[in-house]
């Protein structure tokens, strides 16, 4: 296994216009590494892959592969292959010619490239639909197409852009599984773009989360979980999103909706602050923060239940919501432990 | 079902309207083409008559003979046909895909040649050619009929190119294809459709072509068009003649539909499996 695919992007700004798609962004990605770049629509990471790419130029600042300054390099001069989130494959080949091109390109000959062609599409599981075209693929197997494709060449680098966004939900989550055991088999680089927090959490080893233009916090999709560097990071992952409440932090308690509970990461400090609690994490006590149920939404195997808190709606995740009915006051509490806890004017995590 | 009959009924009925007044004309001419000069002036027109093959006898080997006028027109149009596809594909290339100084000008330049009268410009070049000695000459009629093939036919095709999504070229790019190879592997043959119609409207505008014929060609360039304009002269119009001559000037063209009608399907079928191979 060649242990190449590092990429270090450092101060990278990208300007369409007026309007500046990247603040000076520093990335750095690991050989061997499925890495996710996560964020909203709009928020630079599709941006970021396709300067990976070679595809869009930057404003300022540099991209390394393997140490080298390709940040000024063609697209075809920097070994790296990309999955588009249309596939793009080419109408007017079959399967086999268009998984064959980019070796046709560097002049592999013929038996040489029909042996890689077959090999590629075994990977992926579309070894008899050869002598298709394109058009007569469905979208699944186009997606295998499009990614056999990819790794005919045997890239160091793999770039895919939102690629599973044009499945349907049960093919989406066999073919991220799939994704995740060929990348292992292969042992590359994957570069991986996508909106669905879900997603990013199940197939990558580490990943970016990109808000507005920059990288908010880079960490395994665990440790953005558990530790989310902003309110803004907080709500966006994990579904239902985290309950984000107004509090006053003082000596080790929050006051939040007519209620006093502990914390466990208060750290000395006392204001205004922004109390996250993940509807996991929240639960029906005999005593707390007084809440009214306002919908019941069963799941078969859980339940999520929407409540008022003191003019807001918050929302909280059950194994049973049995005892619960529509408009029945309740008292909710939390695990000192599992607050979460952001400075209410910078957002940030204290 | 009875509906569905119904509705199958008035589609024939009104395809067929519309292909009757299309095809009138030229049964007419056909019929007429095969006429004695007599039967062609007769009233009320006659419906049975003796066919006779005499008017293309003439026009084939007579003394009026438009065999040479047919080959004059072919080569010009082959060789505007020829030079305009050579040039108006890469230009709408790059017209519909890179990024150049100037190309919005250089774009709405194209446009505004298709603005003028040609009527307007017979005379500028007549003087223009004179001047270069290109009057009466095949070189000189096919640069003309380039004059204005060429923004029609960059035009055209580069609606065909703006159809084709950008993420081919950056695929094919990445692919290591670079620019050319791109343009000849991936984006041409997505494109064969657009080359076809356009080879076919770039032709029969020259093919049919009559008013610079008339005026810039001469003795030894006499496109058939201005040959067939010769049977109706001052004292009498040969009827029958000119009905032959034209359907013999038609020929080409009917061919030429015929054997790309294919690619003209094709294109259309081709765009598509775009759209669904998209998905």
């Amino acid at each position: 296994m060649k242990q190449s695919g590092n990429v270090r992007m450092e101060g990278v700004v990208k300007q369409h216009g007026s309007f500046t798609a990247l603040h000076g962004l520093d990335l750095e990605i690991r050989p061997g590494e499925f890495f996710a770049l996560l964020g909203p629509s709009g928020s630079g990471k599709t941006t970021t892959l396709r300067i990976l790419a070679g595809l869009e130029s930057v404003n300022a600042g540099r991209v390394l592969l393997d140490n080298a300054d390709v940040t000024h390099a063609e697209p075809g001069a920097r070994d790296v292959a990309m999955v588009f989130q249309s596939y793009a494959l080419y109408p007017h080949m079959t399967v086999a010619e268009n998984i064959g091109f980019p070796l046709k390109m560097i002049g592999t000959p013929a038996a040489a490239r029909s042996a890689a062609v077959q090999d590629a599409a075994a990977k992926v599981g579309i070894a008899h639909l050869l002598s298709r075209r394109p058009g007569q693929l469905s979208g699944g197997q186009q997606q295998r197409c499009a990614l056999a494709r990819a790794i005919v060449r045997q890239p160091r680098l793999f770039l895919l852009d939102e690629p599973l966004s044009n499945l349907d939900a049960k093919l989406r989550i066999e073919t991220r599984a799939e994704l995740r055991r060929l990348q292992r088999s292969l042992g590359v680089t994957m570069v991986y773009v996508t909106h669905d927090q879900e997603e990013a959490m199940t197939v990558a080893d580490r990943m970016a989360v990109f808000m507005e233009g920059r990288v908010v916090q880079v960490g395994t999709p665990k440790s953005i979980f558990q530790r989310p560097a902003s309110a803004a990071v907080a709500s966006f992952i994990g579904t239902p999103p985290m309950n984000m409440l107004p509090a006053r932090l003082e000596a080790g308690m929050v006051e939040v909706a007519g209620a006093r509970l502990p914390v466990a990461e208060a750290g000395g400090q006392s204001g205004a602050v922004t109390l996250g609690v993940r509807p996991g994490d929240l639960r029906i006590a005999p005593d707390g923060m007084p809440a009214t149920v306002e919908f019941i939404e069963d799941l078969g195997d859980s339940a999520v239940v929407l409540l008022q808190l003191a003019g807001q709606q918050v929302k909280l995740r059950a194994a049973n919501a049995q005892a619960l009915t529509e408009g029945q006051p309740v008292f909710l509490r939390f695990d000192p432990a599992a607050a979460h806890l952001f400075d209410s004017a910078s957002g940030l995590r204290l | 079902m009875k509906r569905h009959a119904l509705r199958h009924a008035m589609l024939w009925l009104v395809a067929g309207l519309l292909l009757a007044v299309w095809a009138f004309p030229v049964l007419w001419g056909l019929l007429t083409s095969f006429k004695s000069e007599r039967d062609v002036l007769a009233y009320p027109p006659v419906w049975l008559f003796e066919p006779t093959l005499a008017n293309y006898r003439e026009v084939l080997f007579g003394a009026s003979s438009i065999l040479p006028n047919l080959w004059s027109s072919m080569v010009v149009s082959c060789s505007a046909t020829l030079l305009t596809m050579l040039f108006a594909v890469p230009a709408a290339y790059a017209l519909a895909r890179l990024n150049y100084p100037a190309k919005r000008a250089s774009g709405f330049y194209v446009l505004a040649t298709q603005m003028l009268p040609p009527m307007g410009l017979i005379i500028p070049y007549y003087l223009v050619l004179q001047k270069i000695g290109g009057l009466d000459t095949y070189s000189g009629l096919t640069a003309l009929y380039l004059s204005f093939s060429l923004p029609f036919a960059i035009w055209l095709m580069v609606s065909y190119f703006e159809d084709i999504p950008y993420e081919m070229e950056e695929a094919a790019l990445l692919d290591r294809a670079g620019r050319l190879r791109t343009l000849w592997y991936v984006i041409l043959p997505q494109v064969r459709g657009g080359i076809a119609v356009t080879t076919i409207f770039v032709f029969l505008n020259a093919w049919n072509e009559f008013l610079f014929a008339v005026v810039l060609g001469g003795n030894k360039v006499r496109p058939v068009t201005v040959a067939m304009f010769n049977f109706i002269s001052v004292e009498q119009t040969q009827w029958a003649r000119l009905a032959a001559g034209a359907m013999l000037a038609m020929a080409p063209v009917i061919l030429i539909g015929l054997a790309a009608q294919r690619h003209i399907v094709k294109g259309l079928t081709v765009g598509a499996v775009k759209g669904g191979g998209r998905r």
